[in-house]
């Protein structure tokens, strides 16, 4: 897996060292580097896929904080490090609530070997997440790369299964999604949900479901649940009040994305409709499974 | 440091408080209601580094620095304020000479960007100065935090300072009464931190009881413990 880095210092000695020192102290991680020296090139070259940003504070045409906060839009779950020689007493906070940076100082005593700890850290865990992430992440991902979901067959057959869900449960909309690294992909709809377009992870209830240990997660109403409180106008105007996923479970126990159903108003489930969907969840993971085997792939996890 | 014996380089705590040695980069979440004594352990745990010359960096929501310091004295005595260091977030700014330890202040609890990046400040200076790099880190606490944010914020911010503490090689105690929230926020912090510490009143003599959930080798029934 390669991890995107955006180092941006517009003094052009000190960017180029940063970047030497990150590429050799980090060189088991495969980092790919982009450097620039204003905020306007550093915007541009933000990308889903950056993981980690480290700053100047002070840029030609704004400053760092602009870039963490435009970053926080692009890029959601990236690491963000103001590396920096101004002050931090002197750096305006105020306004910039909800968006979060690291500070190391660039003459500390520590400042380089800091950085890099910070930045390794930071790819290690995974950036600077607002969802909890399952321990076994890494696993979970490389098992999700290994099937091939593409196929209309496939796709075929779980749109079936959602048809069957959405019908049992008397609900509009139910989905099989497939949580990726950062990003929310649905393989499968019924009802609104199929116009409905990939998501950034941070926006999805189902990244919380691959957590549950038992496999299915309930939410009775979304209004009342802190976990979506930022999300929760988006939510009830794509017509999700409620939800139930059940979790695709490959044969070595990592969870790639889940089956669920969403209701329009506040509802409960009961424990055979958690049940019921649990089964239609193992279903759709054994057409994944046969699916990816069908044309001699290897299967991961 | 990340050579050393895990054994020797762990962190220890003071006698009295049933929890054994944690290694490096642990953050643990001490959980309790507020007629618990859960906040006196969570800042015991962090105070009594200041005694093996440690640094000791307090995020302070609710009191001030110099009564957080006033608090910690009552159960580490002989709290060395060296190297101790507050990002005192209750928005009294008393400015810095007459204060004997270092203090950065921030506005409001809503400002977590300045939290955290004079956070990240103050420990770079403790960790300097402080023996072999070791900083015990106390956020004290969630609860207060999550009054004046978005659950999803506080989440984010508080994964940042786990990843500081990790990457630093540090100890880290955060505090939170599970009482004032909902399931769901709380089984969110469990994501974060390596261990729990459940604390509560306790019925004879002892200042409390409490048991450790989610590290091995710690002994996870309850058990009575007197602060120092």
């Amino acid at each position: 897996m390669s991890h995107r880095l955006l180092c941006v210092d517009p003094d052009e000695d000190a960017r180029a060292e940063t970047v030497a020192s990150l590429r050799e102290e980090l060189a088991d991680l495969n980092p790919t580097f982009v450097s620039c020296g204003t905020l306007a090139e550093a915007e541009s070259a933000l990308s889903s896929e950056t993981v980690a940003v480290i700053t100047e504070y002070e840029l030609p045409d704004g400053t760092g904080l602009d870039l963490v906060r435009e970053a926080e839009e692009v890029c959601p779950d990236a690491g963000c490090v103001l590396y920096t020689a101004t002050d931090p007493d002197t750096i305006p906070t105020d306004d910039l609530q909800g968006s979060l940076t690291e500070y190391v100082g660039k003459g500390s005593l520590f400042g380089d070997d800091r950085l890099v700890k910070l930045v390794r850290t930071t790819i290690e865990r995974g950036g600077q997440t607002s969802y909890p992430v399952p321990q076994t992440e890494d696993e979970r991902i490389d098992a999700l790369r290994s099937y091939d979901l593409d196929s209309d067959s496939l796709r075929g057959a779980l749109n079936r299964l959602t048809d069957l869900a959405a019908m049992h449960f008397d609900v509009e909309i139910a989905s099989v999604n497939i949580i990726d690294e950062h990003s929310q992909e649905f393989l499968a709809c019924h009802g609104p949900a199929t116009e409905w377009e990939s998501t950034d992870r941070e926006a999805s209830i189902c990244t919380f479901t691959i957590l549950e240990d038992d496999g299915v997660m309930t939410v009775e109403d979304v209004g009342e649940d802190p976990r979506f409180e930022s999300r929760r106008t988006d939510l009830v105007e794509m017509g999700i009040r409620s939800y139930m996923g059940a979790s695709l479970l490959t044969p070595s126990g990592l969870r790639i994305g889940s089956l669920c159903v969403y209701d329009g108003e506040p509802r409960t489930f009961s424990s055979a409709d958690e049940e019921f969907l649990r089964t239609l969840a193992a279903t759709a993971m054994e057409f994944i499974e046969l699916h990816g085997r069908a044309d001699g792939t290897e299967v991961a996890g | 440091m990340s050579d050393s014996n895990p054994a020797e380089s762990a962190y220890r705590f003071p006698e009295g408080i049933p929890i054994d040695p944690v290694p490096q980069g642990t953050v643990l979440l001490v959980a309790g209601p507020s007629l618990s004594p859960a906040e006196d352990v969570a800042r015991t745990l962090v105070a009594d580094g200041s005694v093996r010359e440690e640094g000791v960096l307090f995020v302070s929501t609710g009191e001030t620095a110099k009564k957080l310091l006033a608090a910690c004295r009552r159960t580490v005595p002989s709290m060395d304020t060296d190297r101790v260091g507050v990002v005192d977030c209750t928005g009294q700014d008393i400015g810095q000479s007459d204060s004997e330890i270092q203090v950065k202040y921030v506005s409001t609890q809503s400002d977590l960007t300045g939290i955290g990046m004079k956070y990240s400040a103050l420990y770079e200076s403790l960790y300097a100065d402080a023996e072999a790099g070791r900083v015990r880190t106390g956020l004290i606490s969630l609860s207060s935090l999550l009054m004046y944010n978005d659950l999803r914020q506080v989440f984010r911010f508080t994964q940042t300072i786990a990843s500081r503490i990790d990457s630093a090689e540090g100890v880290g105690v955060f505090s939170m009464d599970p009482t004032t929230h909902d399931e769901q926020t709380v089984n969110m912090f469990h994501q974060v931190v390596d261990g729990l510490v459940e604390v509560r009143e306790a019925d004879g003599d002892a200042d409390g009881e409490l048991r450790v959930r989610g590290l091995r080798d710690q002994p996870d029934d309850w058990q009575s413990f007197d602060l120092p």
